[in-house]
């Protein structure tokens, strides 16, 4: 056990590393001249290529690539994520202050989608191929099919412009987080009915249930003793492909509804060439995916004693 | 397999054919005729330059679903050379490969794909780069799944002590049975695509206008949304009905291999 933990966590930092180097080759080779770009944001004024060459020696961007990384890394290593090219204030603060407008909306997205997805799917497979069983694929088909962006500009389209019972732009008060929550929430609730249904399926095709249902076990009791664990692996193995989509959706839907977020935060730190804003975010990406899915890996260890080291 | 190849016909014939059917130039701009709403000159109606939407959406079908098929073809060749050298190259490749697809796999391909897209400065150029270096790790671990799994079969050893090299083995053996699998993975690798490209499009780091890609016709389209509604609805109707069908048609391949499977 305590040999394939540590096999993970290595992968893990395996895997964080190269995000790393791929990063900072990406920043590296960005067209436009860093340097520039930084004595710009600093000085606000054209600039001689004198000023423009002290910065680029001052940053350490006169370099080898591989010692420009390691000076690069070596920050990142403690979570320094030094100060905006533009605005020169230090990153932290604006990306926490971005996050606190993120996590609520995204936290909101993940309730909607399982407090549509469970009910449903556990309804629509009592009876297979049943109205409610069509009506759930349906559902699931048309949530993956439709872009977060289309349909939130929808919801904007009916709620804000049409019937104006929710504020569209901006994230004042509490009633601005609906409409991205539900936008986000459709596409996780589409995604897990789709899976939890096919897990209850495949769980009730198992061998051993009717071995125990002849022995006289309630039907109530097979469902939460052996169904459910049995379908509840695979909806665990995909929490970190709800994650993905969760942040792939922000990115767009705070775009459209004009919420300061991380995906705002990302967007316009691109659009300004804000390189400390866009790594700052690019390594709090990595960090919370690579977690998550290491805490996953673990669960799956431990809820299916199947899974050893056979897969690592 | 049939539903995949009926719908690989309609897709080329759409891109080939559409923009013959197309009423107007799609970027004849006609200023007084701007915003109409849907009619029997213009069949959905124009866009804030007087644009004819019906036949930008037909033209823009080269883009967003031309686009779609060029970049998941190229995660596709890109993806399975990778997972055959992974399967095949011995266990230090394999480790490389496996875990370059983790570093890979370790970013929602998505933002990757904005990051990538938006730093090397937007443009038809950028979204091809960004969304098919994020698209090839699905391919990669099916082949070298498949792949390993090939490799104790008895026609595979007996290729391999015939004295094949391992390039000829891949692709007389390996690949004629990857493909059915390799095909599903690329029925959603196609559909994922046409989001990509029309997400990117709508952020403004994909096709720049005026090119009729249906997500930069969205763009477009938001600014009107009070005026002219409609405007926003047909791209993206276009978008979501191809995305369905593929995934359907991915679907149906799939089942169709599963049974294939079980009744041999």
């Amino acid at each position: 056990m305590i040999a394939s933990v540590a096999g993970l966590v290595l992968r893990a930092i395996v895997v964080l590393s190269g995000t790393a180097i791929i990063t900072f080759a990406l920043l590296w080779n960005a067209p436009g001249d860093p340097a520039q770009a930084i004595a710009m944001a600093r000085f606000d004024a054209l600039l001689t290529e004198d000023v423009i060459d002290q910065v680029r020696r001052e940053v350490g961007l006169d370099t080898s690539f591989w010692r420009g990384f390691v000076n690069w890394v070596r920050p990142l290593l403690v979570l320094d994520f030094g100060n905006s090219a533009v605005t020169g204030r230090p990153v932290w603060p604006d990306l926490w202050a971005a996050m606190t407008y993120t996590f609520p909306v995204a936290l909101a997205a993940l309730a909607i989608g399982l407090a549509v997805s469970l009910p449903l799917a556990i309804l629509a497979t009592r009876r297979p191929g049943g109205f409610l069983d069509r009506f759930a694929v349906a559902i699931a088909s048309l949530g993956t099919a439709i872009p977060a962006f289309w349909l939130g500009l929808l919801l904007i389209l009916l709620f804000a412009v049409q019937l104006s019972w929710l504020p569209a732009m901006g994230a004042r008060t509490a009633a601005h987080a609906v409409l991205p929550a539900l936008t986000l929430g459709f596409g996780i609730a589409a995604s897990l009915t789709r899976i939890i249904r096919s897990g209850i399926l495949e769980a009730r095709g198992q061998t051993f249930l009717p071995a125990i249902k002849r022995r006289g076990v309630a039907r109530k009791a097979i469902g939460r003793d052996h169904i459910a664990p049995h379908a509840a692996v695979p909806v665990i193995t995909v929490v970190g492909l709800e994650l993905a989509f969760l942040l792939e959706g922000l990115v767009v839907v705070e775009v459209i509804f004009g919420r300061p977020g991380l995906g705002s935060f990302l967007t316009s730190a691109i659009i300004a060439r804000d390189f400390p804003h866009v790594q700052a975010m690019v390594v709090v990406t990595a960090l919370i995916f690579v977690t998550v899915n290491l805490i996953i890996d673990l669960i799956y260890r431990v809820i299916d004693p199947r899974v050893g080291g056979r897969h690592a | 397999m049939r539903s995949v190849a009926v719908l690989a016909v309609a897709i080329v014939v759409a891109v080939l054919i559409g923009p013959l059917f197309a009423p107007y130039d799609p970027a004849a701009i006609n200023i007084p005729e701007r915003l109409s709403p849907p009619g029997e000159a213009f069949l959905l109606g124009t866009d804030a330059l007087g644009r004819d939407i019906f036949s930008r959406l037909l033209h823009g079908a080269r883009w967003s679903l031309g686009l779609a098929f060029m970049i998941s073809f190229i995660g596709l060749c890109v993806g399975t050379l990778i997972g055959l050298v992974a399967a095949l190259g011995g266990r230090v490749a394999d480790w490389v490969v496996m875990r370059a697809t983790d570093t890979f796999l370790a970013f929602p391909e998505l933002v990757a794909a904005v990051v990538i897209a938006g730093l090397m400065g937007g443009g038809t150029w950028s979204l091809i780069f960004a969304l098919s270096v994020t698209s090839w790790m699905r391919y990669a671990r099916v082949a070298r799944g498949i792949g390993l799994s090939l490799q104790s079969q008895g026609y595979v050893i007996q290729a391999r002590l015939a004295g094949l090299s391992p390039w000829s083995i891949a692709s007389w053996h390996y690949l004629p049975t990857l493909l059915p699998s390799l095909t599903v993975v690329w029925t959603g690798m196609f559909a994922r695509a046409i989001i990509g490209i029309s997400t990117l499009g709508f952020l403004g780091f994909g096709v720049q206008p005026p090119t009729p890609e249906w997500g930069a016709m969205l763009l477009d389209a938001r600014i009107h949304m009070r005026s002219t509604p409609l405007q926003m609805i047909w791209p993206g109707l276009a978008i979501v009905i191809c995305v369905l069908a593929i995934n359907l048609a991915g679907d149906a391949l799939r089942d169709g291999l599963a049974q294939r499977d079980t009744s041999e």
